[in-house]
């Protein structure tokens, strides 16, 4: 059912007038609406289109590099980009949002969380925020999207601690009894058997990354251009210099924990560049690394001296893929538990640990993720996001080798979850 | 029109007991074009009756464990009373218990993969296909034309007899199904190449049948080699003392010598972690899973780094807890790697980095050598998806990891408790 702007706008106001905060159910008069959207297909996109758009190749007019890489000041990308990558934001991002709102309603147990209605509130919120916004046809109205679309997305930056406080709250309600779960729970760690709510969050976070991603570069182009960056693609992304400046962060952390840290090594293609995100990379490697120096110091607690920590960076001329190794001797991880350190339900943090996390945001370097377990899903999902992979193997009683894949030309097109 | 053989498997010479039939529904016209050393089988209805009842029940998985115990004559109250036990020698009785459940088991799996053979699309009208199936059921029939229980020295040592002949014969089998994996591609691609899910169903048709047959040699393997002069720590072909340090030496001797043959040199190998560990295994299978990934990583480093220059090592670490489940080898060259993309190829029976020549003339020895020093660096293609098969065999597995532009690592995991069972598919 289609309403003019006036009705929509009454339902939106009304909806965030009356919710606290909690979302049961779905009002039936948003419903429609959601379902409309639900029906629309995603539109993926790529490292590739991402950066063509940001140059203004997808303008069907000629456009010269030189003018946007620094000349104009502040006017970094003529108006006539952002309004585009404004009106396609406008369009796709209710419909993304819709997918999920769907998704969360739709999955058994975890949606009955009280952090995870919470967020379904907020994409509720932000969806009707959006579909209420008038059509983009000038400087002006981009303008005031881009200060709409800047709100929401600081309002969203909480929301992967609050899903996995949902998880949290999931894993404390099966201990307690207070939720029944139909398989068998004869151990902590069979939570992990809950697929379903298992690839809701995978869906979940996939998708996040993916709307994050496209509303991060379009703010970021709206911002003073830097060196060789497309919005937040850098052309000349270096994983050597990411690693290094990983290590730094983590060894830093590790000496404040342990006392001390094991080297990182770094070896391979050291002058190797290629086009993509750099936080995102950042992200991972600095994930992998902390796996990587604290089993590392804590296996060798007792010794004087501590194996390094080995990273290789590999790339031929025409390959598909940057491959980033990260090894560790830090004692390794029994065969039969692999499959546990990718789940989202799973975490050796304690409770109390658990308990007291739930306040931070997103990331930054002292992560509040430590030790929640999402590090190594999360990582994985990113290198993922544009076409590569996480791949992990372990030798129990030796140490781990970690694979990171990277596709290299960027034409991956996102993967979006249905 | 059906002729009926009778007795055939006491003959001994071949060629002249099998009479051919226009109308045997498996053959193919180009079958019955060929001039392979044996015309093609024909089976009578109640002899295809058998296998279909045989075929009907479930295989049953044993353990390393439940090998070793077997062997060992811990089970021996399972079948004999306490008089019994007392007036034989226990090593006698083992046998027969063995030799008794063989001869109820094997014939079950026989006519699983005799049925196998028969279905799967395709291969089943290749020539080599149909040979393999034709020895199974020569194999399966005769079995069956064993008395039913054993229950003297004198049967044991017969259904023994049989059993030997019976393992021989079935060496050469790995290669004919090569050969029938070629015939395959060669017919298929005169089609513009097969799809991807007849590729698909190929591959798990094959892996099934290898898995299946590491299985029945196993079995039979064991069982002939309990009847061998006792080897100190063996039992049969486990020997409890398997040091992965000793095999890997061995191992690296043989590639060693088939890359130097090849290439005029050889990859230094440094080997580190736990060398001094033991733990119970079947030591052909780990020599042959890490003589195939040596040979691999040796070939690969050379090639990638040419035959004049400094070779990197390759190096194998050895890894074990005190109470790990698992066994771990890794072995790291820095040999250039392969695509990711490539990754799921190395895993097929239906491709090979082998020179097609090179594969013409494997598949054209009526020998075709298995393993060992004198097969070819890169035979067949097989090494990898075999080698994956004996590690899963026992309840272990293998995976390869590559960097594209640098080398790739293989880590071999093997069970180390050796309390799983075989993964028999139905």
């Amino acid at each position: 059912m289609s309403c003019c702007n006036g009705s929509r706008r009454c339902l939106s106001t009304n909806f965030l007038t009356q919710q606290d905060g909690h979302c049961d159910a779905i009002p039936s008069n948003i419903e429609h609406i959601l379902q409309e959207y639900c029906e629309k297909q995603q539109t993926s996109s790529s490292i590739q289109m991402l950066m063509k758009t940001g140059r203004g190749e997808m303008l069907g007019k000629t456009y010269k590099s030189e003018a946007f890489m620094g000349r104009l000041g502040h006017q970094l990308a003529t108006n006539r980009i952002l309004i585009q990558f404004a009106s396609f934001l406008s369009q796709e991002i209710p419909i993304r949002l819709a997918h999920r709102i769907r998704g969360l309603d739709q999955v058994p147990i975890l949606r009955d969380m009280h952090a995870v209605q919470q967020v379904k509130a907020i994409y509720i919120r932000s969806f009707l925020e959006m579909i209420d916004f008038p059509p983009i046809l000038n400087s002006n109205d981009e303008q005031q999207f881009a200060h709409m679309l800047g709100d929401l997305y600081t309002k969203h930056s909480g929301v992967l601690v609050q899903m996995a406080k949902g998880a949290y709250e999931l894993r404390e309600g099966i201990r307690s009894g207070d939720i029944n779960v139909s398989k068998d729970v004869d151990d902590d760690f069979s939570l992990e058997s809950l697929i379903d709510c298992h690839r809701c969050l995978d869906r979940f976070y996939m998708s996040r990354i993916g709307i994050r991603v496209l509303a991060g570069q379009y703010l970021a182009m709206r911002q003073e251009p830097q060196n060789n960056y497309i919005g937040m693609i850098c052309q000349k992304t270096s994983p050597s210099a990411v690693v290094r400046e990983a290590a730094v962060n983590v060894t830093k952390l590790c000496i404040e924990r342990y006392g001390r840290a094991p080297e990182v090594q770094l070896i391979g293609r050291l002058d190797l560049t290629f086009p993509y995100i750099p936080t995102y990379l950042h992200y991972i490697v600095l994930e992998l690394l902390k796996n990587a120096l604290r089993a590392t110091c804590e296996k060798f607690e007792l010794s004087s001296s501590l194996p390094p920590v080995v990273v290789v960076i590999a790339d031929g001329t025409d390959n598909e893929d940057v491959v980033i190794k990260i090894t560790d001797e830090g004692g390794g991880i029994p065969r039969s538990q692999i499959e546990k350190i990718w789940s989202y339900l799973y975490t050796t943090a304690g409770s109390n640990l658990q308990k007291a996390v739930f306040s931070g945001k997103d990331h930054s370097d002292m992560s509040p993720m430590a030790g929640l377990g999402y590090g190594l899903p999360i990582s994985r999902s990113y290198a993922r996001y544009f076409g590569g992979d996480i791949d992990l193997m372990s030798m129990d009683g030796h140490g781990t080798d970690v694979f990171v894949y990277l596709k290299r030309l960027g034409d991956t097109k996102e993967p979006i979850p249905v | 029109m059906n002729t009926i053989i009778r007795n055939w498997s006491r003959q001994s010479t071949p060629g002249f007991r099998f009479i051919y039939a226009k109308t045997h529904p498996s053959i193919s016209p180009s079958a019955r074009r060929c001039f392979s050393s044996e015309p093609p089988l024909i089976i009578t209805k109640s002899e295809q009756q058998l296998i279909f009842d045989q075929a009907k029940q479930s295989q049953t998985s044993v353990s390393l464990q439940a090998l070793m115990r077997t062997g060992r004559g811990e089970y021996l109250h399972k079948t004999f009373a306490e008089e019994e036990r007392e007036k034989h020698a226990a090593t006698q009785l083992v046998l027969i218990q063995v030799a008794s459940f063989l001869r109820r088991e094997l014939p079950i799996r026989l006519a699983h993969r005799i049925q196998d053979l028969e279905a799967v699309p395709i291969l089943r009208d290749m020539e080599s296909v149909i040979a393999v199936r034709d020895l199974y059921i020569k194999s399966f029939l005769e079995i069956m034309s064993f008395d039913n229980k054993i229950q003297t020295a004198e049967q044991e040592a017969a259904f023994a007899l049989m059993l030997e002949n019976i393992y021989e014969r079935h060496s050469k089998v790995l290669v004919q199904m090569a050969r029938g994996a070629y015939e395959f591609r060669k017919a298929v691609r005169e089609e513009k190449g097969p799809g991807l899910e007849l590729e698909e169903e190929i591959h798990h048709f094959l892996d099934r049948f290898y898995l299946c047959r590491i299985g029945i040699r196993v079995l039979i393997g064991q069982y002939l080699a309990l009847r061998q002069p006792p080897v100190e720590n063996y039992v049969g072909i486990i020997c409890s003392k398997t040091s992965p340090y000793e095999i890997v030496k061995r191992a690296i001797d043989d590639s060693a010598f088939m890359c130097t043959r090849k290439y005029g040199d050889a990859p230094d190998v440094i080997i580190s972690g736990s060398l001094n560990l033991t733990f119970p295994y079947a030591p052909t299978h780990l020599h042959y899973i890490m003589l195939e990934l040596l040979k691999n990583s040796m070939r690969a480093t050379v090639e990638w780094h040419g035959i004049d220059s400094d070779f990197p090592d390759i190096k194998v670490v050895i890894a074990d807890g005190a109470e790990n489940e698992d066994v771990v080898i890794k072995v790291s060259d820095e040999g250039g790697g392969i695509p990711r993309s490539n990754t799921k190829k190395i895993w097929s029976y239906l491709f090979t980095t082998a020179d097609p020549s090179v594969q013409e003339g494997m598949v054209g020895t009526p020998q075709g050598i298995d393993h060992g020093r004198d097969a070819p660096l890169a035979g067949l293609g097989y090494g990898l998806p075999i080698s994956r098969s004996y590690a899963r065999y026992f309840g272990g597995d293998l995976s390869i990891m590559s960097m594209e532009g640098y080398g790739t690592d293989a880590f071999v995991y093997l069970a180390r408790l050796g309390n799983t069972k075989e993964p028999l598919p139905i």
